[in-house]
């Protein structure tokens, strides 16, 4: 089971969904929601200067309304400046090559695409997620 | 894991019996116990904590689902109004150009019709004055006895007929003024 899991999403509707899903899959304790890649980043920088409370695992939509940039690009901005560290992808309805490409170059480590029935991914997901603790994982697209 | 302290799983166990509240949430992935009894309410408390969860996961969905609908409206209703403006739009403009072609045509028959009275006032003026000059050169060529009497005719119905001609020029010149004034104000 994954500690903790930190989502960001625009839509409050779907942080009740996914924390539901996460629980009754057994996939997760303890789940962080925030609505835009601002409020993330800042809880990035609080995680550099405390690591211990830093979630295993992050989800982050691509088109996240009302933020300053979208998900990949707070992918990049968290590998980049705040040592990641931890296991980071995109959460999006989108299945669109080139945003996958620019996610895969931006660091992220999965795409879930997201639809009504999310919890078969996130099971797959959650069979290899010690893979992508251990580092041999390669970039996967659950769809 | 953790374990509660026996004292702690009988009180949860009687608050379970005497209020039906159960212990609820992640934590009960947590808890361990050596007594058959409080296993038995932590599988209850699982097993209704899944309940709720579904039935609050299928809710969620369900608004969701008409959230994303009532989302494809608005924007469907937003695309139709639009729509409507545009047409709005193209009929003002619409209406605005048959109001011009409408002053233009009026305008144009007000000069036919102004050019029409002219031209056959032109012709009265101009046939008389060519009648009397000519009874008047008659009379003179013959040495009529009558040409004084004609001579001071022409010379007086000249005067009337150019006094008219001058006349009719100023009343078209104010009307044709007063039309220019008409379409500068209601621009």
């Amino acid at each position: 089971m994954i500690d903790s899991i930190f989502l960001v999403d625009d839509e409050d509707l779907f942080h009740l969904v996914f924390e539901d899903a996460c629980s009754l899959l057994n996939i997760s304790l303890s789940l962080d929601a925030v609505y835009s890649t601002d409020e993330a980043e800042s809880m990035f920088a609080e995680w550099q200067q405390k690591p211990s409370d830093k979630p295993k695992c992050a989800f982050i939509d691509l088109n996240v309304i009302g933020s300053s940039y979208d998900g990949i690009e707070l992918i990049r901005k968290v590998n980049k400046q705040y040592g990641n560290g931890i296991v980071i992808g995109i959460i999006s309805s989108s299945v669109d090559p080139n945003e996958i490409e620019r996610a895969k170059g931006a660091g992220a480590m999965f795409w879930i695409v997201k639809s009504d029935d999310i919890e078969p991914r996130l099971e797959q997901f959650h069979e290899d997620f010690e893979d992508y603790v251990d580092g041999i994982k390669s970039f996967t697209v659950y769809q | 894991m953790i374990q509660f302290p026996n004292q702690v799983e009988s009180d949860l166990i009687e608050l379970s019996k005497s209020k039906s509240v159960y212990l609820e949430g992640n934590i009960l992935k947590l808890v361990n116990t050596s007594s058959d009894e409080f296993q038995q309410y932590l599988d209850t408390s699982v097993t209704k904590d899944t309940d709720n969860r579904k039935k609050r996961l299928e809710v969620t969905r369900q608004f969701q689902d008409q959230n994303k609908e009532l989302l494809a409206k608005q924007q469907e209703n937003d695309e139709l109004m639009k729509s409507l403006q545009e047409a709005l739009i193209q009929a003002e403009k619409a209406k605005d150009d048959a109001l011009n072609d409408l002053s233009v045509m009026q305008k144009k028959t007000q000069y036919e019709l102004i050019g029409n009275i002219v031209q056959i006032a032109l012709y009265v003026i101009v046939g008389v004055g060519i009648v009397v000059t000519g009874m008047y050169v008659y009379s003179m060529s013959t040495n009529s006895t009558e040409t004084t009497l004609i001579g001071n005719t022409w010379s007086n119905l000249f005067g009337i007929l150019l006094t008219n001609s001058f006349s009719i020029i100023g009343t078209i010149m104010g009307v044709k003024y007063a039309d220019d004034q008409k379409s500068k104000s209601s621009k």
